[in-house]
């Protein structure tokens, strides 16, 4: 019955300063099988598929492609033994046409002078369409115009062109609404009718019960299980493999959970918050003192809350902070309300990476630094020497250029600069990303000190530990609304994945 | 986390090589030309790079904001031509002026707007303006040129003033024209180097979405340094006029766009935002009027001196390139 796999991993490693992303992974890949891979953020399975696409090279353990021990070692030797990884990130040339972009890695090998005849280009990319099921697209439309779903099918039409013996498809139907996931559903298992190898990585659970016939799961880089996808598989089996039973409940750390009965009236009160085709109808308030969690997947719409809140993006419903009403798409009002964020992609949308540690300390509060227009330059030096000391921010330098500094040290001075405007909300989004432990440690102390004397704290996070154990509340989203709220000791990583994973067109 | 000693501070700063190479440029000449290092002909050196260090002054604001304006030759020649006939036409010498002035200034305005909420890459709302404002001015003088002097109606009380600005000397010996690049090279260098509007600029062009995120109103900061461009862009036609004192709109300024960013670039600044520094942009002023005098002075033809410039522009930046990623990887 079981076929020889087509790929198999077997013991493979792979090791980051200080982390270690895959360790000794067994896996197989067999033909005519959709095998999910699941796993929460940074369990392993990206560093997984990049190993399988030839991006990454482990550092131990062997592939082997058809039973033969084999290397990896650029993205072309693993697409030529037939492995084809569509990321979540799509890959289209926008400015080609959908026939165009089938056929781009074909043209991409044509010598340079070769006749180009744009119909055939579209009667071959057509052909592939029509046995993906997708006669209705047109290989002559521009992809521009296409939707996220089209061009996703456009992505694994040039995959299964190039005759894919393995597709490996990332977090697929993050962006796809239900009928258009149900429509790549039928795509999937044609594929594997047809004897292709798929693994399908996926946050949505009750997706991957409907589909898989294989399930693995991955935690802290490590393979956890590999079962069959039977009728008694439930998404209960699934959160508990991947949440682990050695899970740290929300009791162990109480301090946090105290505060809670202290809490006064609310800093920040959101009615009806909405960013069309993102959220919607997001309600809630953050009190003084608390630190209110917000998790979800990927896809939830917690990632654009924080930006809907700070006014970086237009948004319908109402912002009060301290009962006074912020105007939508106004960082500086948000600021002058008395808010601080401190975004996600810090090196991007954080840091002012090309300017000094004193000059990001003090530029959300220049007014405070001024003395007839004109910089007060050493009132800013020592406001940020103040800074630095006190959070145990290590520069050598208060000239120094933020860019050459570690995530630690750059989120530190961020989070001063968000400070040094005496805020009554602090708004983090990923406050850990990328840092490393120690550093981690150090940003939930001041978080927690902070909260202690008052402030009001909203935290925005992928990671569920740190969502676990810092806050004394936690809102949980899924499809765009507020899936679930949860205090005390009803924090726990399967109640929150549980909440994370109820999507609104499996619960109906 | 104590001062840097003055040596590191000086060996530090990004100014430091195109200083260098104005040295080594002034000292080979002083050698080889015997005229080079008198005073009256340093300070004619001054006079002629004045109205393109004025300019570049302002460009510095512009590219440190991330933006880019090829409008300012365009703007040289209305706003100068503007002054001149509302003088002609026997207006006092500060209305004239001030109309000149606010000429520019607008057209900054209207730079500064496209660039920002009309989501226009400055590079091509500006190109638009180079050709309107330029068009603006062959219409307004009907492509005639405009000579400042009393027997086409000037005041004499009025011209003689007008004059002294682009002609005098201040105590008989420094070239006003150099007064006012002095003057405006101070402001520029305090305002950006001291101010909190200078503050901005940098942090609005190093990444205008932090910027938005710390609390500035990226766009307004880029409409002001199209505006202070416009002006300073103005106060540079104004004074040609008053130097020559006269004016075509076919003709004056033309390309004087390309020789500001020029400048500007040799001193530094990146084309990409967030760098620059008004020392820089001096010294960038300087090295390209050095080389032409000194090209002058040794005789070389003026075909060729347009070729030294061209690699002289190249050399610079690729030093600068080259040296900052080695420091970098």
């Amino acid at each position: 019955m079981t076929k020889k796999p087509i790929i198999e991993l077997i013991d493979v490693t792979k090791k980051y300063p200080g982390v270690v992303a895959m360790d000794t992974v067994s896996i197989d890949f067999r033909p005519s099988e959709v095998h999910a891979v699941i796993g929460e953020n940074g369990a392993g399975k990206s560093t997984m598929m990049n190993v399988l696409s030839g991006a990454i090279q482990p550092n131990g353990g062997v592939i082997r492609v058809d039973g033969k021990d084999t290397v990896l070692p650029t993205p072309l030797a693993s697409q030529a033994a037939g492995i084809r990884v569509v990321y979540q990130e799509l890959s289209l040339c926008w400015n080609l046409s959908v026939g165009e972009n089938v056929m781009l890695p074909e043209l991409a090998r044509r010598n340079p002078f070769s006749r180009l005849s744009s119909m055939r280009a579209g009667h071959a990319a057509s052909s592939v369409l029509k046995r993906l099921g997708m006669e209705g697209l047109d290989p002559e439309t521009p992809v521009a115009e296409l939707s996220v779903a089209q061009q996703q099918m456009v992505e694994i039409a040039r995959a299964v062109n190039q005759n894919a013996r393995m597709l490996v498809l990332d977090e697929p139907n993050s962006a796809l609404s239900p009928a258009e996931s149900e429509k790549l559903f039928e795509v999937v298992r044609g594929l594997r009718s047809e004897g292709v190898s798929v693994v399908y990585v996926s946050h949505h659970l009750q997706e991957v019960l409907a589909l898989a016939d294989r399930i693995s799961v991955m935690r802290d880089g490590r393979l956890i299980t590999s079962f069959d996808n039977t009728a008694e598989t439930t998404t209960d089996t699934l959160v508990a493999h991947m949440v682990g039973r050695d899970v740290v409940t929300s009791d162990q750390y109480s301090t946090c959970a105290n505060s809670v009965s202290q809490i006064k009236a609310p800093t920040l009160e959101l009615r009806g918050l909405c960013v069309p085709g993102i959220f919607d109808d997001v309600t809630f308030d953050v009190s003084s003192g608390e630190i209110l969690g917000i998790a979800g997947l990927p896809d939830s719409g917690k990632d654009v809350l924080a930006d809907a809140i700070f006014g970086m993006i237009g948004r319908a419903g109402e912002v009060y902070m301290k009962g006074i009403r912020v105007a939508s798409g106004r960082p500086r009002h948000a600021i002058a309300a008395g808010m601080a964020y401190i975004p996600a992609d810090r090196r991007g949308a954080g840091a002012l990476l090309s300017m000094s540690v004193a000059e990001n300390t003090v530029a959300s509060a220049l007014g405070k630094f001024t003395r007839h227009g004109f910089l007060n330059k050493s009132l800013i030096h020592k406001t940020t020497q103040t800074y630095m000391s006190k959070f145990d921010t290590k520069v050598s330098a208060l000239g120094q250029a933020v860019s050459t500094l570690s995530g630690g040290n750059q989120q530190k001075i961020i989070l001063s600069r968000g400070l040094a405007t005496d805020p009554g909300l602090l708004i983090l989004h990923e406050p850990t990303r990328g840092i490393d432990v120690g550093a981690k440690a150090e940003i939930y102390d001041i978080l927690k000190d902070l909260a202690s004397q008052g402030m009001a704290i909203l935290m925005i996070s992928s990671e569920l530990p740190e969502i676990m154990l810092h806050t004394s509340r936690v809102l949980v989203m899924a499809d765009g609304q507020i899936s679930g709220r949860l205090s005390g000791a009803e924090i726990t990583e399967e109640r929150i994945m549980a909440l994370a994973t109820r999507s609104r067109h499996h619960a109906a | 986390m104590s001062r840097p000693s003055l040596w590191s501070r000086i060996a530090g700063r990004k100014e430091l090589g195109v200083f260098l190479a104005l040295v080594v440029m002034c000292v080979f000449l002083s050698f080889s030309t015997s005229s080079f290092l008198s005073s009256i002909n340093l300070l004619n050196v001054g006079r002629q790079v004045s109205l393109l260090g004025i300019m570049a002054v302002g460009m510095t604001f512009v590219l440190i904001s991330g933006e880019i304006d090829l409008s300012v030759g365009s703007t040289y020649a209305l706003s100068g031509l503007g002054s001149g006939m509302l003088i002609v036409m026997g207006w006092g010498l500060v209305p004239a002026l001030m109309a000149g002035l606010m000429l520019g200034a607008s057209i900054g305005l209207i730079n500064g707007l496209l660039s920002t909420y009309g989501r226009l890459p400055s590079l091509i709302a500006t190109l638009g303006m180079l050709s309107i404002v330029r068009g603006v001015a062959l219409l307004m003088t009907d492509g005639q040129p405009v000579t400042v002097n009393t027997r086409n109606g000037a005041l004499p009380q009025v011209l003689e003033k007008f004059e002294f600005m682009g002609q005098g000397y201040l105590f008989g010996l420094v070239p006003m024209q150099l007064v006012f690049f002095a003057a405006v090279a101070l402001l520029g260098w305090l305002v950006l180097s001291g101010t909190a509007f200078g503050f901005r600029v940098f942090a609005v062009g190093g990444s205008a979405k932090a910027a938005r995120v710390s609390g500035i109103h990226a766009e307004s900061v880029k409409i002001w340094t199209f505006v202070i461009m416009g002006l300073l862009a103005a106060l540079a036609g104004i004074l040609s006029m008053a130097f020559l004192p006269s004016g075509q709109a076919g003709r004056t300024g033309l390309g004087l766009e390309l020789d500001v960013i020029a400048a500007v670039v040799v001193g530094g600044a990146s084309l990409s935002g967030g760098v620059g520094t008004v020392l820089g942009t001096v010294l960038g002023v300087l090295i390209i009027g050095v080389l032409r005098n000194g090209l002058v002075l040794q005789g070389v033809s003026p075909f060729t001196q347009e070729v030294m410039i061209g690699l002289v522009i190249i050399i610079a930046v690729a030093i600068d390139k080259w040296s900052t990623r080695s420091r970098t990887t």
